[in-house]
């Protein structure tokens, strides 16, 4: 199993003990762990820390959880209070400097709603370029390689015309924009609009 | 949201997305995996309960400061941790005779007795996920996994 099977047959066969499903988990939310630690601005060690001790309670977590769905909003709630707990533990434990006392209690080194809003979509990306098929992800992953492959060198990667690798990639995207997860995204975020009216 | 009906703006979200999955570390990718060998599907879990770290204003203590204080509890039964400097102490309660165990990843469990008061003292615990296991007479409960 990889990260273009459906959440839902994931979660289903991590249940059954499938090692391979979960690490098609992994590889498809670690991304988002390790996005949300980088911005509590955890020491590298204090983030490694907090991944794990959120993959472990998802592992605890797996039989409960009703809606796979909900699974990035879990992850990501669970990232930010094992980000928020353990920086308020490790100040705790070094010498207060009372001229500091503002940027205590650690509440204020949560992200701030824009930054969610930008993490959920670029998840989203990842999960609609997991959807496509497997010659249109390849193309656009080549064409997002920094430095840039040359076009010559992609035609002959993929097997493809030159001429063809522009219309390809129009093609490519519109078909990104329809993903599940990209519409998903789209539907949420026309609702969250319709709730601040 | 962002318009991206135009094909270069959403090529560069793009770019931004797949940036996140590379800037990825081995190092957690195998931790993550490997944390899939904890499963215990017949685990009874205890639940976090409070936590000390998250109360207001928990970085502004004197020189008392007691320390991180955690409980979990599943039903009637509640264990007490407060975390010092290299060592958990805690309390079994309602008071019994139990054993406590301290799981941790990539080391091997360690086990200690509580007195008939409840009471317990775990020498040398780093920092990192733990777990801890309570046996007593009659049922044994794991904690949530927490980082210290």
């Amino acid at each position: 199993m990889d990260t273009s099977y459906p959440l839902q047959a994931l979660v289903a066969s991590a249940r059954e003990g499938d090692q391979g499903a979960w690490n098609a988990i992994v590889e498809r939310f670690l991304p988002l762990v390790c996005a949300l630690v980088r911005r509590h601005r955890l020491s590298e060690a204090d983030g490694d820390d907090v991944s794990q001790t959120v993959w472990l309670r998802l592992v605890e977590h797996l039989d409960t959880l009703r809606e796979p769905d909900a699974l990035p909003g879990w992850i990501s709630t669970t990232t930010r209070n094992e980000c928020l707990r353990l920086l308020a533990a490790r100040k705790r434990m070094t010498p207060v400097d009372p001229l500091d006392a503002g940027s205590l209690g650690g509440v204020e080194a949560d992200v701030s709603g824009v930054e969610l809003v930008a993490l959920e979509e670029r998840q989203a990306l990842r999960d609609g370029l997991a959807e496509l098929p497997a010659g249109r992800r390849e193309l656009l992953q080549l064409l997002l390689t920094d430095p840039p492959i040359p076009y010559a060198e992609i035609s002959e990667r993929l097997g493809i015309p030159v001429g063809s690798i522009g219309p390809t990639r129009a093609r490519a995207l519109e078909q990104l924009r329809n993903t599940r997860a990209m519409r998903a995204l789209a539907a949420a975020s026309l609702e969250a609009e319709g709730e601040r009216r | 949201m962002n318009d991206w009906s135009d094909d270069d703006a959403l090529m560069a979200a793009l770019s931004e997305a797949v940036a996140e999955s590379e800037a990825v570390t081995d190092r957690r990718r195998e931790a993550a995996q490997a944390a899939f060998t904890w499963r215990s599907v017949d685990a009874e879990l205890m639940e976090l309960l409070h936590d000390s770290a998250l109360e207001a204003g928990a970085a502004v203590r004197g020189a008392a400061d007691p320390g991180r204080l955690l409980s979990f509890g599943r039903g009637e039964l509640t264990i007490e941790l407060e975390v010092g400097a290299g060592a958990v102490t805690g309390q079994v309660l309602p008071a019994q005779d139990a054993t406590v165990t301290l799981q941790a990843t990539g080391v091997e469990d360690r086990t200690v007795a509580a007195d008939g008061a409840g009471f317990f003292r775990i020498e040398e615990v780093g920092s990192g996920p733990v777990r801890f296991v309570v046996t007593t007479s009659e049922t044994t409960l794991t904690t949530a996994w927490v980082t210290l």
